[in-house]
């Protein structure tokens, strides 16, 4: 008995140092994370949920659902009220004109990692986890523009979302953001050039 | 042999522990995914608190167990963090079977642990090995190679 008492007073104090040092550790972490931030707009649960990587391509959207990833993804993008924009009206806006003048702005929602490795020609990174870092570059740059296009992985990720959700409540109207659910994923897979490191670079990659 | 087991329970766990968690400290922005995922914290102060603090925590309890300080302690907050994240698993790879229709065992997802995409059943073999070896620290009485085994009893006790 008495020992048993030992062994959760030693845990209890194991717990408290622990969570010292740990708070301490994440404060030092170049990387740590913001303990009053909401990374996730619109929601800290989850929306889309555990995606099972099985051998079927059928991806999940939520556990015990049966609804296709893109169903969901477009019900969930309805409800926090952003735009859609498909791959052909993508193609468009790179396209247009206006692009080169800075009116409508593609915006890269990855870390920067990603980012590096290929990202639309010219597009702007705005890593929302680390919003105060870009915000003050990327918030006149999209208040500027006549559209902003944004996105990241696709498929599951919402990046793209809370990145557009943080430009909309930093000031951004609604009406100006479009966001790309098919992301750098379907940009590349439709044979699209991407530029390697950073903006601007004029390292240009095609599909071989 | 018997000498050997409290010690190489130690160290093994320690290391796993320590590779876990700095592999999640490392990237914190990915297991915050990983962890809204789960569905089980809903406000934002919760979710960052427990993944900027939980993987430096494994650590640390990794490098308590392989010092051999606080042995006792730190392998009860083990099994305390062990068993209801095994449950959390279990129940998200559950859901996973009910939708999909596929066998459980086929179910694979990356459960925030660490180290990547894994399959569930030999995640829930890897907990219940761990767990079981947490456990088994508890009631070692054989102090070996420990910097300080209990914070309160001494080595014989």
């Amino acid at each position: 008995m008495r020992k048993a008492r030992f062994a959760l007073l030693e845990a209890f104090i194991v717990a408290v140092v622990g969570l010292v040092l740990a708070l301490g550790a994440n404060a030092l972490s170049p990387r740590g994370l913001r303990l009053t931030g909401n990374y996730f707009p619109g929601g800290a649960g989850s929306s889309s949920l555990a995606h099972s990587s099985t051998n079927s391509d059928t991806a999940l959207a939520k556990p015990g659902s049966k609804k296709p990833l893109e169903a969901t993804t477009l019900q969930r993008l309805q409800q926090r009220g952003l735009n859609i924009i498909g791959s052909n009206l993508v193609e468009e806006m790179f396209h247009d004109p206006r692009y080169e003048q800075g009116l409508v702005v593609f915006i890269d929602a990855r870390d920067d990692s990603h980012y590096q490795a290929g990202h639309v020609p010219g597009a702007w990174q705005f890593d929302h986890y680390h919003a105060e870092q870009y915000l003050p570059t990327i918030l006149p740059i999209c208040l500027n523009a006549q559209k902003a296009v944004i996105y990241c992985t696709g498929g599951s990720c919402e990046d793209s979302e809370f990145a557009a959700i943080m430009l909309r409540d930093a000031g951004v109207p609604r009406d100006k953001l479009f966001v790309y659910t098919g992301g750098i994923t379907e940009w590349i897979n439709s044979g699209r050039a991407v530029e390697v490191g950073s903006r601007q670079s004029g390292a240009i990659k095609s599909k071989p | 042999m018997a000498n050997l087991l409290p010690i190489l329970a130690r160290f093994s766990l320690g290391a796993l522990f320590i590779y876990m968690g700095l592999n999640k400290a490392l990237h914190p922005v990915e297991f915050l995914k990983l962890l809204r995922e789960y569905d089980v914290l809903h406000t934002p102060f919760l979710l960052n608190l427990v993944a900027s603090t939980l993987p430096w925590f494994e650590a640390f309890c990794g490098a308590l167990l392989i010092l051999g300080a606080a042995v006792r302690g730190t392998s009860v907050m083990l099994l305390a963090m062990l068993i209801p994240f095994t449950v959390l698993v279990l129940l998200r790879a559950l859901a996973m079977h009910e939708g999909s229709g596929l066998p459980f065992c086929a179910i694979k997802f990356d459960c925030g642990c660490g180290a990547g995409e894994v399959r569930i059943c030999h995640k829930l073999a890897e907990n219940i090995l761990l767990a079981t070896l947490s456990a088994g620290l508890i009631f070692s009485r054989r102090p070996r190679l420990c910097l300080r085994h209990s914070l309160f009893l001494k080595d014989n006790e």
